[in-house]
């Protein structure tokens, strides 16, 4: 009886779509041009090339600390900048306060933002400024912008509105509302997000490095393309730790800061 | 005589206020300077050198786009990028599936293996793609295909944990009914956890098709293939207007993607009950 009860009856209803998507998965594996042969061989390759890449080279760990530390300061610096510049397009972008014209060109300039991965803001900013960390700086400030501008516009128009109304009606001017209830309003939301963007922003960081913004992800790329692999362990390890901690810190403040607690 | 009691609190005072906030400000920019200094920045040469920006401006518009005529490689590297993260997200979702089944607490076979597969997850996550993709460049080639391994590895760090967490906070109820049935472990996982953590999978892999569309192409900037090869080529030859035209051509990728997921993922979760 059991045997006869189950049937593939039940899951006709996924053909279609399982169809679908193997359909697309082969597409997609022909278009990235997977290749099993060469990832079998990738695999005995990289197990015969770890070789190369351990033990780290432990004298090189000492050079690294300028270069995790310069990673670590384009970040100090183009976090808060971009946080103080989202502020501004924060407040141009929100319904409540802003004009209709200026509320599109903000919202519509933020969108375009998010829509550009900051390396390729880089690539621009490099053609123009020159490699260097100045460029890192102001690709990470402006990468900020697109996730913070967006989120505190949105905060904006979340405040309720008679407290908005009550402050003007005893007399507040424009400027002094925005002062005293819409920036006391969003900050520990700005502060908190702020700190998990330093945290991609690190990330973002590393990346930009190798491009030429300098710091650990420039190490890292250059030892490898100069073949020392055990200097570029030594860098990978180097950012590996710099990752953690700064994931660690970021959860740790903005726990302290959700718990009402102060930085 | 001493200050009256219903004064304002020292600290209060306005001229106090006045001057710690100077104190902050003055701070605030003199380490800015320190650590511009350490990084040997000069801000202020920007600025004079701004014209540098204006001379880029005018060699980039106007955006070339006779380029997706005279080069119809550039559809097909659209196609590629958008290829790449689609499969380094289901590859990493299915590899991150199996692993958090392994890394949550209630569905684990033993502590050593969750530990392991935790440890694994944690140190996956920390490493950037970056670090992945130039290793796996060496190891399988330049090319889309290195790409598409390196965004799989990260999508397992990013989704592993997720999906384990997702896994410890299912209703234990349906799976201590199959237990007690004399359903074992793996009829247990199938019918009971599965079923409960699909739509945060689903939509999770969403999320991740999002971040992983951009890592695709930062990741073709290094040699990973797809319209950031293309850009970068176009930036590295100064052909200023082609790699103008391939920046639109991202934004709009991306803008159009991200319309394109909302869709499906609407649909989706309409006949969500069916999906199990």
């Amino acid at each position: 009886m059991r045997s006869k009860e189950f049937s593939l009856a039940r899951y006709r209803r996924h053909a279609r779509p399982a169809i679908v998507l193997v359909a697309l998965v082969i597409a997609a594996a022909w278009q990235c041009e997977v290749n099993f042969r060469d990832l079998l061989k990738g695999i005995a390759k990289g197990l015969s090339m770890l070789a190369f890449f351990f033990p780290p080279e432990w004298r090189a760990f000492p050079e690294m600390i300028h270069p995790a530390l310069v990673t670590v300061i384009i970040c100090v610096i183009a976090t808060p900048i971009g946080a103080a510049l989202s502020i501004f397009f924060g407040l141009a972008g929100a319904r409540n306060l802003a004009p209709p014209w200026l509320r599109l060109l903000c919202r519509s300039l933020i969108a375009i933002e998010r829509g550009l991965p900051e390396i390729v803001i880089l690539l621009i900013l490099v053609a123009a400024f020159g490699l260097g960390p100045f460029a890192g700086i102001m690709a990470l400030a402006i990468g900020s912008i697109g996730m913070l501008g967006k989120l505190v516009s949105d905060a904006i128009e979340e405040i309720d509105g008679r407290v908005l109304d009550s402050a003007a009606a005893v007399g507040a001017t424009r400027l002094q509302v925005i002062r005293h209830v819409v920036i006391p309003e969003v900050l520990p939301s700005l502060v908190s997000h702020s700190i998990f963007r330093f945290e991609v922003n690190v990330r973002a960081s590393v990346l930009l490095g190798a491009v030429g913004a300098g710091g650990i992800g420039y190490e890292l790329n250059a030892a490898i393309n100069q073949l020392e692999y055990n200097r570029a362990t030594a860098a990978a390890l180097t950012t590996l730790a710099l990752v953690f901690v700064s994931e660690r810190a970021s959860d740790f403040l903005r726990a302290r800061i959700l718990g009402g607690g102060t930085v | 005589m001493s200050a009256p009691s219903f004064a304002v609190p020292h600290a209060l005072l306005p001229s106090v206020r006045l001057r710690r906030r100077l104190v902050i400000l003055a701070g605030s920019i003199a380490a800015l300077a320190g650590l511009l200094v350490y990084l040997r920045v000069d801000p202020i040469a920007a600025v004079r050198d701004f014209h540098y920006v204006t001379d880029l401006i005018r060699e980039m518009l106007p955006p070339n786009f006779r380029l997706l005529a005279v080069k119809p490689s550039i559809w097909n590297s659209l196609v590629q990028t958008v290829s790449m993260a689609f499969l380094g997200t289901l590859v990493g979702a299915g590899i991150a599936l199996v692993l958090s089944v392994l890394a949550a607490s209630n569905t684990s076979p033993n502590r050593w293996t969750r530990l392991a597969v935790r440890t694994l997850l944690a140190t996956e996550r920390c490493t950037p793609n970056i670090v992945v993709l130039l290793v796996l460049l060496i190891a399988v080639g330049i090319g889309p295909f290195a790409a598409t391994l390196s965004l799989s590895i990260g999508s397992v760090g990013m989704f592993g944990k997720l999906f384990a967490d997702a896994i410890e906070h299912v209703d234990p109820g349906p799976s201590e009914a199959i237990a007690a049935a004399g359903g074992g472990r793996l009829h247990a996982i199938r019918y009971a956890v599965l079923p409960q953590v699909l739509p945060s999978v689903v939509a999770n892999c969403f999320y991740a098709f999002d971040v992983n569309l951009r890592a695709a192409v930062a990741l073709g900037i290094f040699g990973g293939g797809g319209i950031g090869f293309e850009l970068n080529v176009a930036r590295s030859v100064l052909r200023y207007k082609d790699m103008f035209a391939c920046l639109i051509l991202i934004m709009v990728l991306i803008n159009l993607m991200e319309r394109v997921a909302d869709f499906i993922r609407k649909r989706l979760f309409s006949m969500e009950g069916e999906l199990r």
